[in-house]
């Protein structure tokens, strides 16, 4: 097993109710399986929203196995400005 | 050269720096908050981001753009935190030889920090309620 942390902000901690997750995972869990994973938690209240993916506070523009001790953060459309 | 900061707390602008001789151009744009959002009157905006990404996300965004652009120097101040309405959110110094280049830095710039910096807003109503904001301009 690997232990990731999941940062988590806007709508993404609005629909999760928390700033950070700490899970456990299979080794060999991707990205794009967190990324379902959370969606799951969220009970819908993700639907439809786009989510770019951060490991390490940068943005994987494709999947990627995550390491044990990953920051991982799916993030919503941003507003800076 | 580039300058950036995340800052929780009122903007202090850049100086004029009047001793230059090499700018012709001096580009100031200040974001600041407006009354309304979403047909709704708002008392502030509450600008969250990811602290660590936010910071190396604006300061690469402001290297890219003085690669891409001619231009001599990029400052950019973003606040986060409450900031009323009226008061400014956003603060960028573009310097160049001439305006145009300036002018198609700056835009590009602010056109790109709303799609990579990872800073978020919440409108709060005059009850006080908090709401996500829905502008994206």
């Amino acid at each position: 097993m690997i232990k990731v942390k999941v940062k988590c902000f806007s709508q993404v901690r609005y629909a999760l109710g928390t700033d950070e997750l700490s899970l456990e995972l299979e080794v060999g869990t991707t990205t794009v399986e967190l990324e379902k994973l959370i969606r799951e938690k969220s009970n819908g209240n993700l639907e439809g929203l786009n989510l770019r993916v951060a490991v390490n506070q940068k943005y994987i523009p494709e999947e990627r196995v995550l390491a044990h001790d990953d920051e991982v953060a799916f993030i919503p459309p941003v507003q800076g400005g | 050269m580039v300058k950036t900061e995340i800052i929780n707390g009122p903007i202090d602008f850049f100086p004029s720096e009047d001793h230059r001789s090499q700018d012709g151009s001096q580009l100031v744009f200040n974001g600041r908050v407006r009354a309304m959002e979403d047909g709704e009157n708002i008392t502030a905006l509450d600008y969250e981001h990811y602290e660590g990404m936010a910071e190396k996300e604006l300061y690469q965004l402001s290297k890219e753009t003085a690669q891409k652009f001619p231009i001599h120097d990029l400052f950019c101040r973003h606040r986060i935190g409450k900031v009323k309405v009226g008061e400014t959110s956003l603060h960028v110094v573009v310097w160049s030889k001439h305006r145009k280049e300036g002018l198609e830095a700056i835009s590009w710039f602010i056109s790109e920090l709303k799609k990579r910096v990872p800073i978020w807003k919440w409108a709060i109503l005059e009850d006080g309620q908090r709401i996500p904001s829905k502008c994206d301009h």
